[in-house]
């Protein structure tokens, strides 16, 4: 039986290697600027090399070539990845059975600690502080597992709560500066008060909705921190006690409160905040560009995203974008951590932003787009990034607990499912998931 | 073995060759690898830790309360879209067989839905079912109650199975358009004769005709049905509170998602058990049925 497993497992691994691209050895001399004394550098990226963050990262690629020159030579590979996720992680998976992993790639933020946990990844070689100093401390957070950096980012995000700020005059409600949020129960005061005024305007105090995805949870799990709770243990193995602790049952109900009051529609109802039929949005720094550019009778702000009744004043806002991080494959790792450095640096990041207008990962970045010292929203999503920016949950199990979170809020505050027995049925499923890990 | 049957074999081999090459790469050699897999752990992130664990992933999956309710969803989607596409094709085709204007016209506009993308189709159907789209629109107008079709748990599945039905019944009507046509027209004017009601005529010539048609349309709707995934995955994402979700998506997002091959190998292998032998009693009872009225004869 085993041989013929191994016969099978042999033919598997031709088969992923042909998926995955024969490995091939490259000599200096082979590819254009690659000399001889260079260290090649193998690096994949998730995007397709036309469009504009594709050339950003070409352009990175290009200058640390020329930086390097002698020393080092980085070779990048564009492998697009699909909306539902496909694609690039494929070619991945389909390498780490391959063997054929690059130098260095770009995982997704909340993916470090499964790719860490499965040896797909290494630890970067040391960095001093001054050099982690440049870094918004979400980034490191989201790169670091078990005490460990893994994973630099050049890109950052958030999430804002958007208002209107014409309705909010109209009803003559005050905005509270970002160290003074309003907390679920003030914020359900406001509400009540906006209720008559939407209606008039056939819409809604909040523009919110559930989706399935990855939008869920990077959005509302802030709600869990801010009221106290978490998803997962510090070591990210663990679920039980966490997931589904009294705190989370408290924070679930308090959405589905948002639900069955009528502060938000149970079906998602497209553009309610920007034609002006909406009071508050929770949306993607990206939604600033789109008022802008798009819905210029509508006057935006940002307020600072709401927190639970006895919130300590910690971080709890949402981050989180794509990281570069060291392969178990590297042989270099000094070499290979210094392009993980170059392509998430300040100059990467402005590169970037020039591209696509995603928020950069450097302070010194920030420092020189006007936009986040000058625009009064993109600062406020700044501020609000750097001073209580937290990454999503560090697990190997991420996907099942991403996933999870989504069902059960839409189970809880939706279709009216109970609370307690929605987060404990999930919880279940994801400890179910990280007995792989525990068992070891 | 002579040399003309050696050369006439080579040749053969020569045009069987490339596909059987990539046939064995792309198709058994996954369908093998899927077995095996079934009954190991492989987890894509570690494939060097993978063990066998027998019927596990087995036992796992049906104890596994989303798989089940993919299972039924799937089940369902299928009991709604079947009679409906067969149907709904049988009643075009006999329409565009009747009408003697722009008949052309006719044909091509149905069958548009099917020659596009189904993420397309899916999109455009988004705007239709979304709270302020053209259906709800209609009904508001009408003096009736918005409806939130795919945004609710009782709506979504029987919303996507009309979309779908509407997708792809062209290509069916094309089917019993060509089977219609064949029909000899001596035997409606026999019929005619005998002073047959249009009931008559359509349940003993007709339908009569058209049944080893029907027979595989029946069939292939039915297996195509089973393998729906991109309509839930554009317009609900299997939600909401997974109303919507079906087997191929659960295998999809236990495979690709969340990594776990050997897992989403296993539910493959449950899924093509359960259609092989659904395709197998379908074939018996038709098989019987066209037996016994070949006996009458």
């Amino acid at each position: 039986m085993k041989k013929v497993v191994s016969i099978l497992a042999a033919s598997a691994a031709v088969c992923m290697t042909m998926l995955s691209g024969c490995s091939r050895t490259v000599s200096p001399g082979d590819i254009e600027g690659y000399d001889e004394g260079e260290q090649y550098l193998s690096l994949w990226v998730h995007i397709i090399e036309e469009t504009p963050e594709g050339q950003a990262y070409l352009k990175s690629v290009n200058s640390f070539n020329e930086h390097y020159n002698g020393k080092y030579f980085a070779d990048v590979e564009f492998i697009p990845r699909n909306d539902s996720g496909g694609g690039y992680s494929d070619k991945v998976n389909a390498s780490v059975l391959s063997g054929n992993l690059p130098d260095v790639l770009t995982v997704d933020g909340p993916n470090v600690a499964a790719y860490a946990a499965n040896g797909i990844i290494q630890p970067l070689a040391e960095l001093t502080d001054d050099e982690k100093g440049i870094y918004l401390d979400s980034i490191i957070e989201q790169g670091t597992f078990n005490d460990k950096l893994y994973a630099l980012g050049a890109m950052e995000s958030s999430v804002g709560l958007y208002y209107n700020k014409a309705i909010l005059r109209e009803a003559g409600i005050e905005v509270p500066e970002a160290g003074n949020p309003w907390t679920f129960s003030e914020f359900l005061g406001i509400l009540e008060r906006l209720k008559p005024i939407m209606e008039e305007k056939n819409g809604y105090a909040l523009d919110m909705t559930f989706p399935v995805g990855e939008a869920t949870i990077y959005y509302y799990a802030p709600f869990i921190w801010a009221n106290g709770g978490s998803l997962v243990s510090e070591d990210g193995f663990e679920t039980d006690g966490y997931f589904n602790s009294d705190k989370n049952i408290e924070t679930m109900k308090y959405f589905r409160g948002l639900a069955d009051n009528g502060y938000m529609s149970s079906v998602p109802i497209q553009n309610l905040f920007e034609s002006g039929r909406a009071a508050f949005k929770f949306d993607g720094a990206w939604e600033v560009n789109t008022i802008y550019t798009s819905y210029p009778d509508i006057e935006p702000g940002v307020a600072p995203y709401i927190v639970g009744d006895e919130w300590d004043g910690g971080r709890y806002t949402p981050t989180g974008s794509w990281a570069y991080a060291v392969s178990s494959g590297a042989t270099d790792v000094e070499g290979a951590t210094e392009l993980v450095k170059w392509m998430s640096g300040v100059e990467s990041g402005l590169e970037l932003y020039e591209q696509t207008k995603s928020m950069p990962s450097t302070y010194a970045a920030y420092e020189q787009i006007s936009a986040f010292t000058d625009d009064e929203n993109y600062k406020a999503l700044y501020e609000q990034l750097r001073d209580y920016g937290h990454p999503r949950p560090k697990t190997p199990a991420y996907p099942q607990l991403s996933s999870s979170f989504q069902k059960s809020l839409e189970n809880i505050a939706i279709s009216g499912m109970d609370a307690e027995e929605q987060l404990n049925k999930s919880e279940e499923r994801i400890s179910e998931k990280l007995e792989r890990y525990t068992r070891k | 073995m002579t040399k003309k049957n050696k050369r006439n074999s080579i040749m053969g081999m020569a045009f069987f060759g490339p596909a059987l090459v990539l046939l064995t790469v792309f198709l058994f050699i996954p369908m093998i690898l899927t077995v095996v897999y079934s009954f190991t752990d492989y987890f894509a992130l570690s494939p060097d830790t993978t063990h066998f664990v027998g019927f596990e992933n087995f036992a796992e999956i049906f104890g596994d309360d989303l798989f089940v309710q993919s299972f039924l969803n799937t089940v369902k989607f299928v009991l709604i879209i079947v009679p409906l596409q067969c149907l709904g094709a049988l009643g075009l085709a006999l329409l565009i067989n009747k009408v003697s204007y722009c008949k052309k016209y006719f044909k091509v506009a149905f069958f548009v839905p099917v020659v596009m993308s189904l993420a397309v189709v899916s999109t455009l159907w988004m705007q239709i079912y979304s709270p302020e789209g053209i259906i709800n629109t209609f009904l508001t107008n009408m003096g009736f109650d918005p409806q939130p079709f795919i945004h609710s748990a009782d709506q979504a599945l029987p919303s996507i199975a009309i979309m779908s039905a509407w997708q792809g019944m062209g290509y069916q009507m094309i089917i019993f358009l060509g089977g219609l046509q064949a029909i000899n027209p001596a035997l409606y004017e026999a019929a005619e004769m005998d002073h047959a009601s249009a009931w008559k005529k359509f349940k003993d010539i007709t339908l009569h005709e058209l049944k080893p048609l029907c027979v595989f349309v029946f069939i292939t709707v039915t297996i195509g049905a089973f393998r729906m995934i991109v309509q839930p995955m554009v317009m609900t994402g299997g939600g909401p509170s997974n109303s919507t979700y079906t087997i191929v998506y659960d295998i999809y997002e236990t495979g690709t998602v969340n990594w776990e091959i050997g897992l989403a190998s296993a539910m493959a292998v449950v899924f093509v058990i359960f259609v092989v032998v659904l395709t197998i009693i379908q074939n018996v009872l038709t098989k019987d049925k066209e037996g016994k009225n070949e006996n009458k004869k």
